[in-house]
């Protein structure tokens, strides 16, 4: 079984968009949940969210960054072209109801996983208030969708050049200040999320936030993306990926994290930045400043 | 004239590649093995084998130089002979009735092996048509989920296996490697079991958002639950969670997924030059060989006594020879970290045997002031599985026993949702491939004579 790209759209720099014919997940993936893509048979596989889903099509989208091998493979991959196997819908979907004013707080390509949440929560009656953050206005991804899937959006940028200047989190300490938050769903980077984990501790806000460990198998197999939530190991593909902010010891988390990102240096880079070192060595000066 | 052997790969050669280490079984050989074999009379004997394979007459057939006779004759109660010819821990060959002759160290596993690589039939097997209109759904395609097929379609059922991962196979595929299971022994396999009329569907995921009684609307009769387990285990060792720390599964995935030289050059998760795996079932056997195959200096680590490996003996000799280092006896305690956070060391302390108490029994027990260090970049922990725990989202009405597998009644192996049947590894604790298989086997058997009633 192969699934074959129907398009392809580059977004920003390093963040490209795939459709992909997959008519057995696109008719049952809920918002949350996420799949294990294989470019090539040997390859390595790859969680990734489902951005959006077209039952009627077929067709699920794929938005996501080139950040290592793996997804550099993917992102040069053409229209037309096959996909060795997407497996899934994988992990347990968002917890999805009707409770007021909800905050989905998304950085990066977070954004693509936060938008399918935000959609449903928008359906399911409740006034979404979302907040996206971006290190500069060409890497912010998919503002048009989420204008369309949230009450009211807000954009915040690193260095200021297009909306508000600074981090998310210090946004959605505003909108606490004014608003009556029931909950708030995130996903980014571990030191934005627990900024988020701790601003809504001391107002006892429940707060969802998307673990993303290195994964393996993405099935509950290899134990790779295993986290700690209230005291006891479990596996993130399996129970999560999202989970109760105020329970995770991000501390393990943190640890976890680093042990992979040893995983993903690619050896012929690696390679190359040793002889650099070597040529700097003994001419310095030669490669220039 | 020099004796008749079975070649095997050199020990220098073999840790440098992945191919399988016997090159073959000669005919000579295996028919002077037969005849070794005493026959057992014994009527109501089931001579070991779980499956309940007829030993003698195969033997028998063997000895005769009739290996097509003798492959069918397994296949009448094995699926999988191939399979079970090079990876099962062969209970038979303890069993007492070939224990009880001078006759130990005839190789069944081997002349299995032999009847399956030379009995295959040159013509296609007859196809067996689809008598009853029901249809049957097997998630899993590990071994028993394989059996369990292979036996309902046997039966005239028309069964439909369900696959999460790209490729068939479950453990056998993706826990296996290549040197112990080679890939096409087992595609030819799959090819037999597709050939009785079974469909096969790969990359479809079964869980939160495809229930059983999804299964029931789109016509299926019955569901077969065989999930197997994962790896969750060994989790209170101290130091479990830090880098470069991996469970055995993980190792064995990335060494099945990857083509074999690229897998030599650039393992996916990083392993050390030192290397120590702790465990002593096959996985734990299988991680320290395939870190061998990738240059590595390997010790393997487990509290019990080398009888208490639940490896077979060929096997573990073959590691031997191509360098494993065997700590037995020896429990670890934690695993300490370096600045990094990464893997540095296991502290170990030897065990031994001790009167405990009264009571007079002698049981194993830390040597006082026997701790020490071993130096490891990479620790694999390999033992202590635990349930799937996949299932669980099909339904909180699936009732699980203590130890976290699935509750199954003992006879008709229907758990807590009706239609809903399971078997193999993840219904019972620590078991082989054979008691798997079996397993598959008679939850098949209960769910052909459910649903003719």
């Amino acid at each position: 079984m192969m699934f074959k790209i129907a398009n392809k759209q580059i977004l920003a720099k390093d963040v490209k968009r795939l459709d992909v014919k997959a008519p057995l997940i696109a008719a049952r993936v809920l918002p949350g949940q996420f799949v294990m893509i294989i470019t090539s048979e040997g390859g390595k596989w790859i969680p990734m969210a489902v951005a959006e889903s077209e039952p009627m099509r077929g067709l699920i989208t794929f938005i996501f960054q080139e950040v290592g091998p793996a997804t550099i493979e993917l992102g040069a991959m053409t229209i037309g072209e096959e996909i060795f196997s997407i497996i899934g819908p994988l992990g347990q979907p968002a917890v999805i109801e009707k409770s007021g004013v909800i905050v989905c707080l998304a950085t990066g390509v977070g954004t693509a996983h936060i938008l399918p949440i935000c959609k449903a929560l928008k359906k399911a009656g409740n006034k979404v208030i979302g907040i996206i953050g971006a290190k500069t206005k060409s890497s912010l991804t998919l503002e048009p969708q989420m204008r369309i899937s949230c009450n009211r959006l807000l954009i915040t940028t690193e260095d200021g050049t297009y909306e508000r200047r600074g981090l998310a989190s210090e946004m959605l300490k505003d909108i606490l200040s004014t608003e009556v938050v029931r909950k708030v769903y995130t996903v980014g980077s571990v030191d934005m999320m627990q900024a988020v984990c701790r601003l809504t501790k001391d107002k006892s806000i429940k707060t969802y936030v998307q673990l993303q460990p290195a994964m393996s198998c993405g099935i509950g197999n290899c134990g790779s993306c295993r986290v700690r939530v209230e005291g006891k190991v479990v596996l993130a593909c399996v129970s999560g990926p999202l989970f109760d902010g105020h329970n995770v010891n991000f501390e393990h988390y943190k640890t976890r994290l680093a042990a992979y990102r040893q995983n993903e240096i690619d050896p012929q880079q690696q390679e190359a930045d040793e002889m650099t070192r070597s040529i700097t060595k003994f001419f310095p000066g030669l490669l220039g400043k | 004239m020099a004796q008749i052997k079975p070649n095997f790969q050199p020990a220098v050669k073999r840790i440098k590649n992945f191919q399988e280490i016997a090159l073959g079984f000669p005919k000579k050989f295996m028919v002077d093995e037969a005849i070794r074999y005493s026959q057992c009379i014994d009527l109501d004997c089931d001579h070991g084998c779980p499956l309940g394979v007829d030993i003698p007459t195969f033997i028998r057939m063997v000895r005769e130089g009739d290996s097509v006779g003798a492959l069918a004759k397994i296949r009448e109660q094995n699926d999988l002979p191939a399979i079970c010819g090079r990876v099962c821990l062969a209970p038979c060959e303890k069993a007492s009735c070939a224990q009880a002759a001078d006759q130990a160290g005839v190789s069944i596993r081997a002349l299995e092996r032999y009847a399956s690589d030379h009995g295959r039939a040159r013509f296609a097997a007859k196809k067996v048509g689809i008598t009853t209109g029901k249809k049957v759904a097997v998630i899993g395609s590990g071994p028993a989920g394989l059996t369990a097929a292979s036996r309902l379609a046997k039966a005239g059922l028309k069964v439909t296996v369900h696959e999460i991962l790209p490729l068939l196979g479950g453990t056998l595929r993706y826990g296996l490697p290549e040197f112990r299971l080679p890939k096409n022994v087992l595609d030819a396999e799959i090819e037999e079991i597709r050939s009785l009329g079974v469909e096969f569907k790969t990359n479809f995921s079964v869980g939160q958002s495809m229930k059983v009684d999804q299964f029931l609307r789109e016509g299926y009769a019955a569901v077969l639950l065989t999930v197997g387990k994962n790896s969750l285990g060994l989790l209170d060792l101290p130091g479990a969670d830090l880098g470069g720390v991996y469970y055995s599964q993980e190792i064995l995935l990335s060494a099945n997924t990857h083509f074999e030289d690229q897998f030599k050059k650039n393992p996916s998760p990083r392993i050390g030059d030192k290397v120590v795996v702790i465990g002593s079932e096959n996985a734990a056997l299988d991680c320290s060989r395939v870190c061998l195959r990738l240059g590595r200096e390997v010790t393997l680590i487990f509290p019990g006594t080398p009888e208490d490996l639940k490896i077979y003996s060929d096997d573990l000799e073959h590691a031997k020879e191509e360098g494993l280092k065997i700590e037995a006896l020896t429990k670890p305690l934690s695993i300490l970290a370096d600045a990094k956070n990464f893997a540095a060391g296991v502290q170990c302390v030897r065990m031994d045997f001790a009167d405990a108490g009264e009571s007079g029994k002698w049981e194993l027990k830390p040597v006082p002031a026997s701790e020490y260090l071993v130096e490891a970049q990479t620790v694999i922990l390999a033992s202590g599985f635990k349930t799937n725990s996949a299932p669980l989202t099909l339904g909180s009405q699936l009732l699980l026993n203590e130890n976290g597998a699935i509750k199954i009644h003992s006879e008709t192996f229907l758990t807590s949702i009706p239609h809903l049947y399971a078997a193999g590894d993840s219904v019972q604790d620590a078991s082989s491939l054979v008691e798997v298989m079996a397993s598959g086997k008679k939850a098949a058997a209960a769910i052909i004579k459910s649903l003719k009633s």
